[in-house]
């Protein structure tokens, strides 16, 4: 089933809640909290991450991809894999 | 958590005692003295089947589930007194033949496995480097494409096997800016024109294992031997260690198991004030100690035989087992010797010669404090 927009930001907040935030109020984590640059990945984690949307979503993402540009933020990733999702 | 063997498994772990008694107790105190990598014993282990017992059969191996593998490991440990030539066994299986059993393309596995298995080829793993050891995906080591090559430029340290090594599953970074995101593997052919053993390394412990520096100065590795996708080399390096730190220890089960019955042999024989020193409580405490580790070791180990076997992730489980056995190993040792007293600490009596090969275990494959960092991280911290 192809997510909605929506379902992106929703899957990807669970995701990191329950990988690399157990225990924190959901709250904490918006759409726009810095991920990479704030501390919650670094670049061993953001790679869980890949993986995660690579087999969630059913895209590739390329090693260049995976840096701060597309990976530091939910809204960045989601739109990653929008625009993936739409070629 | 039933460790009765099945009576497969006490056949594999009987004939792996007897084994390692016959070819590979040869004159270890010469051979660790000299460093010597004992090629005919390797060859031997080989037509045991020991490089090809983890690996499907579809891929040319015995396909033995890996609890069937560790009882064969842990009486190879028993019975072996060249515990370096066994180390060099587990880093060819868990850190370059398993690799390529996960992540080779049919191609590679093809073209590489039948020499890893039939012993005709020596594997290594180069990952650590001078400056990068525990943050392993800090390498310098890069790979640049140049039409259908990679050209690798960098020196890779502590790289076990090396010397005798045929092929290397190497990490190197597309792009150092990516972080762990740029690590890649591949499989070098370590005859390839720009691989050198820069330098022989001489260690504590271990000392019939191999190891060396290896600088790769323009060395030219065809796309076809990339191992897994560009920027997943953490990956591939992840499940390496993750096999290394759950099963390489399997070995140091039997050497305990042995230290424990020579210690209880000497200390009903040894007499001093009149009698035998294993009526002295503070002797007795040491055995005692040595049984109890034995005992919480094995399930440690053979858990994680069970999990991979239900093809279960492990990384904490595998990390726990790490950090236990080595701990453990290394105490039995310096037990051992207490109870053997000065004897203990003479060659001849090659309990010293433990002590030294266990000492490496808290370092290889993450050291203890790493081990305890990836525990930690799995409990949410
Ligand atoms: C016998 C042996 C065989 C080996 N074989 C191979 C091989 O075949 N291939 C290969 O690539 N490598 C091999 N290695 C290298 C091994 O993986 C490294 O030695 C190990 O990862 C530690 O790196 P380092 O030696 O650079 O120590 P460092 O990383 O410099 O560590 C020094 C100290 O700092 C501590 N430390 C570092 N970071 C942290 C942290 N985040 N938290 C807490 N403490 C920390 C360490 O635990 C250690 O006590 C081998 C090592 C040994 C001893």
């Amino acid at each position: 089933m192809t997510p909605t927009p929506d379902a992106i930001e929703y899957e990807l907040r669970r995701y990191l809640l329950a990988e690399f935030l157990p225990g924190e109020s959901p709250a904490n984590l918006r759409d726009d909290t810095p991920l990479r640059t704030g501390g919650i990945l670094d670049s061993v984690a953001t790679l869980k991450v890949v993986s995660f949307v690579e087999q969630s979503f059913g895209i590739e993402v390329e090693a260049h991809e995976a840096g701060v540009e597309h990976f530091d933020r939910i809204v960045d990733i989601a739109a990653l894999v929008r625009r993936k999702r739409g070629r | 958590m039933d460790l009765e063997f099945s009576d497969e498994q006490r056949g594999w772990h009987d004939a792996a005692v007897d084994f390692a008694r016959h070819h590979l107790c040869n004159d270890v105190i010469a051979a660790d003295r000299d460093e010597a990598f004992d090629r005919a014993a390797w060859k031997a282990a080989a037509e045991f089947g020991v490089l090809a017992m983890p690996v499907p059969k579809a891929m040319g191996g015995l396909g033995l589930p890996i609890t069937d593998v560790i009882a064969v490991m842990e009486g190879l440990g028993y019975g072996a007194k060249d515990q370096g030539l066994l180390f060099s066994i587990n880093a060819h299986l868990w850190t370059n033949t398993m690799p390529l059993v996960q992540w080779g393309t049919p191609d590679q596995r093809e073209r590489w496995l039948p020499g890893l298995l039939d012993g005709s080829k020596v594997g290594a793993n180069g990952a650590s480097e001078p400056d990068s050891g525990s943050d392993v995906f800090a390498m310098r080591t890069r790979a640049r494409r140049d039409g259908d090559h990679y050209v690798l430029d960098g020196t890779k340290m502590f790289v076990t096997n090396a010397p005798v090594a045929d092929v290397i599953v190497a990490y190197a970074t597309i792009d150092p800016k990516l972080g762990a995101m740029g690590v890649t593997g591949f499989i070098v052919d370590a005859h390839a024109k720009g691989v050198t053993i820069s330098k022989r390394i001489e260690k504590l412990g271990l000392r019939t294992s191999p190891m060396a520096e290896v600088v790769f100065d323009g060395v030219r590795v065809p796309v076809i031997d990339r191992l897994g996708r560009e920027g997943r080399g953490v990956g591939v390096f992840e499940s390496s260690m993750e096999w290394e730190r759950g099963c390489i220890l399997a070995n140091c089960l039997g050497v305990m198991r042995r230290q424990l019955e020579r210690c209880l042999d000497h200390a009903r024989q040894r007499r001093q004030f009149g009698q035998s020193i294993g009526k002295f409580q503070s002797v007795a405490n040491k055995l005692v100690d040595m049984r109890l580790r034995l005992d919480t070791c094995r399930p440690l180990v053979y858990r994680i035989g069970r999990l991979k076997e239900a093809g279960r992730d492990c990384t904490v489980e595998a990390a726990l087992a790490k950090l236990h056995v080595s701990d453990c190993y290394v105490k039995n040792g310096l037990d051992a010797i207490q109870v053997f007293g000065g004897y203990g600490y003479m060659k001849e009596y090659e309990l010293e010669r433990d002590l030294r090969d266990a000492v490496g275990s808290t370092l290889y494959s993450g050291t203890s404090e790493i081990q305890r960092n990836l525990v930690a991280r799995g409990l949410g911290l």
